[in-house]
């Protein structure tokens, strides 16, 4: 017995060395597989050593017995260490991501883009109606009357000059004032305003206008303006400037310090140039930048308190009734919004500058 | 304008205020100020020397080699002069070696033909004084030598820049005496009193004015005689040359002094090329001409008003003198005039003549006409002070119909409160009315008087005088006030709210790329698009000759810009919300349509063979709009192919309009390019394209009630999906077959997808084959029973309508 005993486990432990060998020497999961389906087989070595126990005498069947099991847990252990270390290793190296620069482009994604101009004034738009603005719309082909009469530029009115106004052609002689042209400001729709709105009222109205000027990087013969007009009882010029400095705040995020110096503009008396402390200044000390020309001022807009005139023209009682009115340079916020240097890109047309907002 | 700081000084005592607290004052309570600039800085480094000695060249007859004494206190410095005026004993301007003279030239030590020269005597266009170049600029004898020549003839000077614009309403303020004035309202200083009364002239009659035009308020004739045509004097031709002004001779310069003082232009006549008969200021007579001063021959209108010797024109009112009256050199007696022109006759004749002079500008703004009569007084007494032996022979001629426009104004102090926001006592407001030269009388309300000068243009109603009082005192001491008040709320513009959800839909998922355009199109553009057989507005006066077109619609903007985009990226998308104006559709008042639209446009390269039948861009374009569509509630809709109305430019067969619900207009037009008009926006051969564009009404579309969108439950029961291809005739459209299908299911077709078109000999001629995905979805589970119901019902429905069901 003993002699068959010590040929079973010989035979036994033969087995469980090649086995292990086998296992460890396994480098990847589907070697494991392979090793294991060799070895745990019916007709594999194992499955034979345990066929043999129908040919050994009784007595040592149990023994037998014994050695295939232990053979075999040893086995199943074995493959199942190495199972994990292979698992283990496979998380490594996927962690390890060899193959990652962190530098190659990310994957370019085809987008659409809004007009710079849009961008500007939906913020605009934003901040004026959370103040209880209206936004209102006008005609950019408009009657003379609008865009001068109203306002208090009669046909001989000598800054009628300054406007350097786009006629349009007409094939009948109209009476006066019943031309048309291009409006050369938004602020004919004040006078729109005032004939439809019911008082009191606070109004922007964003848009373009068109001045028969020479182009050149700073100037175009179209451009968009935003006019403000507030009418009401009892407003006064601290008003504007309240107004002014609130939606400065909004819109730059800090406080600005506004001025108001005299200007002249017929439809506005007193009239205004409002000037905005330069908000991209970094130090004041160093008097300005080349945004604000080193003044340390920017030019913002002309505006003033609604001339009577006007207000009478509107059919408002202006003994009763007051209010202010600013025209904002929408164009050349946006260039100092985006740093555009050259207003000609606006209306350009041009998708390698439309793409980039 | 430019402003010379030592001119002010002539009529405020300047001495507690520098240049730079002038120009503060000015833009801080007057007008906008340009810039501020040192009057001739150079001259402040050119000294003043001595020449010692002068001797011929010994190699060059037209040079001389001075000894200068420079007054350092050195040996004279030796240099050669190659002016003919340079003499022994004269005081000169000598620029050392080393100085740089305007225009860069920095002075070198050189020899001149063998003779070393160490600087140079300089003539006064050397200096940037004028077109003085006959000679060297000789110097007063009591320049003292040594200093520079700035100091020496105490001419240092600051030039002010105002913003013209900013003085429109102001007549007053073109001239110094004006903006001096300013000065001395803003600080409280005193003006220094002029001389304006005439002095005595001789007996007899006036000189003889006639004024036979209502656009002559006043004019003066006033006889001089005894002047002599000399230089003017230093301090007067500095003055000029710092506001730009080339002095000429003293006649010249005294005109254009008392012009530039008082804000009065006034003119010289030679008085004996002049008639005896005196002067008539009359409306020109149709086609009468005159040469001007300029030397150009001028045409007139009865528009302009001319002065007239006897009936000879000598001048065009307020504009320019005539060539052949003006005073020449000899000429000892003159006619000054000055004169009150109405602003309108006088702006349109200089803007008809493209004349627009120092006179002009100023008769434009409305002078007061109590102004020429001091004008005239100062001039004379200017001239006087030069040249004592000058008379006035005859008295003044002075003739018009003229009214002092010096007024009243009430103001409410309370109101001056009331709009400025500010607490500014009575006795403030008072005084600085008082300041600015009103009068004031007080009571319930104020009466404030209004000088002439003021009252011609600026000052006539209450507001005014608040503006003055607010500019005075100054608008930084206004304090912020938060706006209160009852409103209503206001309702955001629907048509706002849809353009902004569109450009949002058209740039976020649609990835299309928002332009604006120009309001005029290039009529090559819209004659290239056949769009010109189309009443356009017109410009009358156009920046460039060939678009003087507005625009009646936006699409045509897009389309000019397409090759160029096409040219640098494969894909274009590109779309503008804007305006277009319709001339055919004005109101009673004359003003035309306005119509809002959105336009579209999709450019992709052309593909050697289509991957799919939707992969163009017209599908493309086509599946933007109807995603639009959905995303603002507008799903009801169906296209029709246009027959009539296609554009010119548009495809005549690729043409399409988008109709919703019961609207009987369409809101939208979709469209391939017409060939010819492909070719010619240079998007063929090369940039060979498929081109798709869309005009949308978003006035029409804003007609359409937005539809909220709903909740679809989700189905319970699986659905079963079946692929049907139909073969049928070619003139037949898909949405014929589409209908069979909806209609061979029997309410159970929960989708159709169209997913391929095929054309093939196997089909034979004039047949093509449309292939769907055919969803089956009902309230149950489904069977084949279902499937093969639906395939039969709809294999006969194609039959009837000359089809095959080919496979399933």
């Amino acid at each position: 017995m003993a002699e068959v005993d010590g040929q079973v486990s010989e035979q036994a432990g033969a087995i469980r060395v090649r086995a292990l060998a086998a296992i460890e020497g396994a480098e990847a999961m589907e070697d494991l597989q392979r090793v294991e389906r060799e070895f745990t087989a019916k007709n594999g070595p194992v499955g034979a050593l345990l066929a043999s126990i129908k040919t050994a005498p009784p007595l040592e069947r149990r023994g037998i017995g014994q050695a295939v099991n232990e053979l075999k847990g040893a086995i199943t252990c074995a493959l199942e260490q190495r199972r994990e270390a292979l698992a283990a290793d496979r998380l490594a190296a996927e962690r390890r991501a060899d193959d990652f620069d962190p530098t190659l482009p990310a994957a370019s994604l085809d987008v659409g883009s809004l007009h710079p101009l849009t961008h500007v004034v939906r913020r605009l738009e934003e901040i004026f109606t959370q103040m209880g603005y209206a936004v209102l719309d006008g005609p950019e082909v408009e009657l003379e009357f609008y865009n001068f009469d109203s306002l208090n530029i009669p046909g001989d009115h000598p800054a009628r000059e300054h406007f350097d106004t786009f006629w349009c052609r007409s094939e009948a002689p109209e009476a006066a004032s019943a031309r048309l042209l291009m409006r050369t400001h938004t602020s004919p729709v004040q006078m729109r305003a005032l004939e439809r709105m019911e008082l009191p009222f606070r109004a922007i109205v964003p848009g373009r206008c068109f001045r028969n000027e020479t182009t050149d990087a700073s100037h175009e013969h179209t451009f968009h303006q935003m006019e403000g007009l507030v009418v009401g009882e009892g407003i006064t010029v601290g008003h504007m400037m309240g107004a002014m400095k609130t939606f400065l705040r909004e819109l730059f995020q800090k406080d600005l310090e506004v001025r108001l110096r005299p200007g002249y503009f017929p439809f506005v008396e007193p009239g205004f140039e409002l000037d905005v402390r330069c908000p991209f200044c970094a130090d004041r000390k160093t008097r300005g930048c080349s945004v604000c020309k080193r003044s340390t001022w920017i030019e913002l807009c002309p505006s003033g308190m609604v001339h009577p005139v006007v207000l009478r023209h509107g059919g408002v009682d202006p003994e009763r009734y007051t209010g202010f009115a600013f025209g904002l340079g929408l164009s050349r916020l946006v260039m100092l919004r985006f740093g555009i240097d050259d207003i000609r890109h606006l209306l350009g047309c041009d998708l390698r500058f439309l793409s980039q907002f | 304008m430019l402003i010379s700081y030592r001119w002010l000084a002539r009529h405020v005592d300047l001495s507690g205020l520098s240049p730079q607290d002038v120009v503060d004052s000015y833009t801080m309570h007057t007008a906008e100020v340009e810039g501020l600039e040192p009057f001739a800085p150079h001259l402040s480094k050119v000294v003043v020397g001595h020449v010692v000695a002068c001797e011929k060249h010994a190699d060059a007859d037209r040079l001389s080699v001075c000894c200068v004494d420079l007054g350092d206190g050195g040996e004279p410095e030796q240099i050669v002069c190659g002016a003919p005026n340079v003499d022994t004993g004269q005081n000169v301007a000598v620029a050392r070696v080393g100085t740089v003279l305007p225009g860069g030239l920095k002075l070198k030590k050189v020899k001149v033909r063998g003779v070393e020269s160490r600087g140079m005597i300089c003539s006064e266009r050397e200096l940037d004084l004028g077109d003085e170049h006959s000679g060297i600029w000789v110097l007063p004898a009591q320049a003292k030598v040594g200093l520079p020549v700035a100091e020496a003839l105490d001419i240092t000077d600051w030039v002010i820049e105002i913003e013209n614009k900013s003085l429109t309403h102001r007549p007053d303020l073109w001239g110094h005496r004006g903006l001096a004035s300013e000065l001395a309202a803003i600080h409280g200083l005193e003006l220094k009193a002029l001389d304006f009364e005439l002095p005595a002239t001789g007996g007899g009659k006036p000189y003889p004015v006639r004024v036979e035009t209502s656009g002559c308020m006043r004019y003066l004739g006033l006889a001089i005689s005894g002047v002599q045509i000399e230089r003017s004097p230093v301090w007067l031709q500095m003055l000029l040359l710092a506001v730009g002004q080339r002095p000429l001779d003293l006649l010249v310069d005294l005109s254009n002094f008392v012009m530039l003082d008082l804000a009065q232009p006034n003119h010289l006549f030679d008085l004996n090329s002049l008639s005896k008969d005196g002067i008539c200021v009359r409306d020109a007579r149709p086609d009468e001409c005159m040469q001007t001063l300029d030397e150009v021959e001028r045409v007139f209108t009865a528009q302009d008003m001319l002065i007239c010797s006897g009936d000879r024109p000598v001048a065009v009112a307020g504009v320019m003198g005539g060539e052949g009256s003006k005073v020449a050199s000899g000429t000892s007696d003159l006619l000054l005039e000055v004169a009150s022109f109405h602003p309108t006759r006088v702006r349109r004749t200089a803007s008809r003549l493209g004349l627009r002079t120092e006179a002009s500008a100023r008769f434009e703004k409305f002078l007061d006409p109590t102004l020429p009569a001091k004008a005239a007084a100062h001039l004379v007494h200017t001239l006087r002070a030069i040249q004592p032996d000058v008379t006035l022979p005859r008295a003044l001629g002075d003739a018009g119909d003229w009214q002092d426009p010096a007024c009243e104004v009430a103001l409410r102090p309370a109101r001056v409160r009331a709009v400025l926001g500010i607490e500014i006592p009575d006795e403030e407001i008072e005084s600085i009315l008082e300041r600015l030269g009103l009068g004031v009388t007080l009571g319930e309300p104020w009466r404030v008087s209004i000088p002439s000068a003021r009252a011609t243009k600026d000052l006539a109603i209450e507001e005014d005088l608040i503006e003055e009082v607010g500019r005075i005192h100054g608008y930084d001491a206004i304090p912020e006030q938060p706006l209160t008040g009852n409103l209503e709320p206001s309702t955001f513009d629907p048509r706002r709210a849809l353009v902004r959800r569109i450009a949002d839909r058209l740039s976020g998922p649609a990835l299309f790329h928002e332009s604006m355009t120009y309001t005029f199109q290039e009529n090559a553009l819209i004659e290239m698009l056949g769009e010109d057989e189309r009443p356009h507005i017109r410009l009358e006066n156009p920046q460039h000759e060939g678009s003087d077109c507005i625009r009646r619609s936006v699409l045509p903007s897009l389309l000019g810009h397409l090759a160029k985009n096409r040219r640098l990226q494969p894909n274009v998308r590109l779309f503008e919300i804007g305006k277009g104006y319709v001339p055919e559709l004005a109101n009673e008042r004359g003003e035309p349509r306005e119509l809002h639209q959105l336009a579209l446009t999709r450019v992709t390269p052309r593909p050697e063979k289509q991957d799919r039948f939707d992969a163009g861009a017209f599908a493309e374009l086509q599946g933007v709009l109807e995603d639009l569509w959905r995303h603002l509630g507008r799903a009801d809709f169906t296209w029709r192919q246009m027959q009539e109305d296609v554009p010119s430019w548009a495809h005549p067969g690729r043409c399409v309009a988008a109709f919703f619900g019961e609207h009987r207009v369409p809101v939208c037009m979709l469209a391939g390019l017409e060939p010819e008009v492909q070719t010619k926006l240079g998007l063929t051969g090369e940039l060979d394209s498929e081109v798709a564009c869309a005009e949308l009404s978003i006035d029409e579309l804003l007609q359409i009630p937005e539809a909220t969108a709903r909740y679809e439950p989700l189905p319970r029961f699986p659905s079963v999906k079946v692929d049907v291809a139909l073969a049928i005739p070619e003139d037949m459209q898909a949405t014929v077959i589409r209908a069979a299908i909806e209609k061979s299911g029997k309410g159970l077709v929960g989708s159709a997808e169209l997913f391929d078109i095929y054309r093939g000999e196997s089909l034979g001629a004039h047949q093509k084959s449309l292939a769907y995905h055919v969803l089956l979805q009902a309230d149950r589970t489904l069977t084949e029973k279902d499937t093969s119901k639906f395939l039969g019902r709809l294999e006969r429905a194609v039959a009837d309508l000359g089809g095959e069901l080919r496979k399933q």
